[in-house]
């Protein structure tokens, strides 16, 4: 059992690690095809990562049931959910303060402006998922 | 703060009555994974949730949690009957 639930952690973890990969990715084709101007490799690239973000993003956050978790009202959460939550969420305050630091200070370095639309989606699906992210790293079992 | 370990007996509690984690979560008004989190001792429950479970085992709390390892619910009574003898 315990053996069980240690391979459903790894397995978690790894598509955890998929999903925020296929961020970095989704990104770097961005800026590939801006700066290529959008040659039919770049934009293949861009929808096959695309599509690996939906499908890890299914996998890790909506068959867990991680995102209906970190997205309902308290009320329905029980005290140990509820620490839990509390507690991915102070986690996830200082990693997305330290992530939206990095990129726009790095973007008005790099780019001498603001942030574009395409980083802002980005961090708006981190600043949503991170939490969920969190709660699925650390704990041990999320389905019975 | 880091709180004790507190050892109980609801799995065993759980079993005696035949009744499933999902229907003990039920009653207590929990999920039904913080039963087993609960079980495995990786929980300790609030003052309420514990009276709550014990309530429903119609068990005194410190015959269900305990900060010690527990000794089987056979021993613990005939050492209070003991006890009582003893008085």
């Amino acid at each position: 059992m315990k053996q069980k639930d240690s391979k459903t952690k790894q397995k978690r973890k790894l598509w955890i690690v998929i999903n925020y990969l296929s961020i970095i990715l989704i990104l770097s084709i961005f800026y590939t095809g801006k700066y290529y101007d959008w040659p039919v490799f770049v934009i293949v690239c861009e929808a096959a990562f695309f599509i690996l973000l939906i499908f890890s993003f299914i996998k890790v956050f909506i068959k867990t049931q991680l995102w209906k978790m970190s997205h309902t009202s308290d009320k329905n959460l029980d005290e140990r959910q509820l620490q839990v939550m509390l507690n991915s969420l102070k986690y996830s305050y200082s990693a997305f303060t330290i992530i939206v630091l990095v990129i726009v200070y790095g973007f008005a370095i790099v780019e001498q402006g603001p942030i574009d639309i395409v980083i802002a989606a980005c961090l708006l699906y981190i600043a949503h998922t991170l939490p969920a992210a969190i709660i699925g790293w650390k704990e041990k079992i999320i389905q019975d | 703060m880091k709180s004790r370990k507190l050892y109980n007996r609801i799995a065993v509690l759980r079993k005696e009555r035949n009744i499933s984690r999902k229907e003990l979560a039920e009653i207590i008004g929990v999920n039904f994974q913080t039963v087993g989190y609960l079980e495995r001792e990786e929980y300790n429950p609030s003052l309420d949730l514990a009276f709550k479970i014990s309530e429903y085992f119609e068990l005194p709390i410190e015959l269900i949690f305990s900060t010690k390892p527990l000794k089987p619910l056979i021993e613990e009574i005939i050492e209070l009957k003991n006890k009582i003898g003893e008085q």
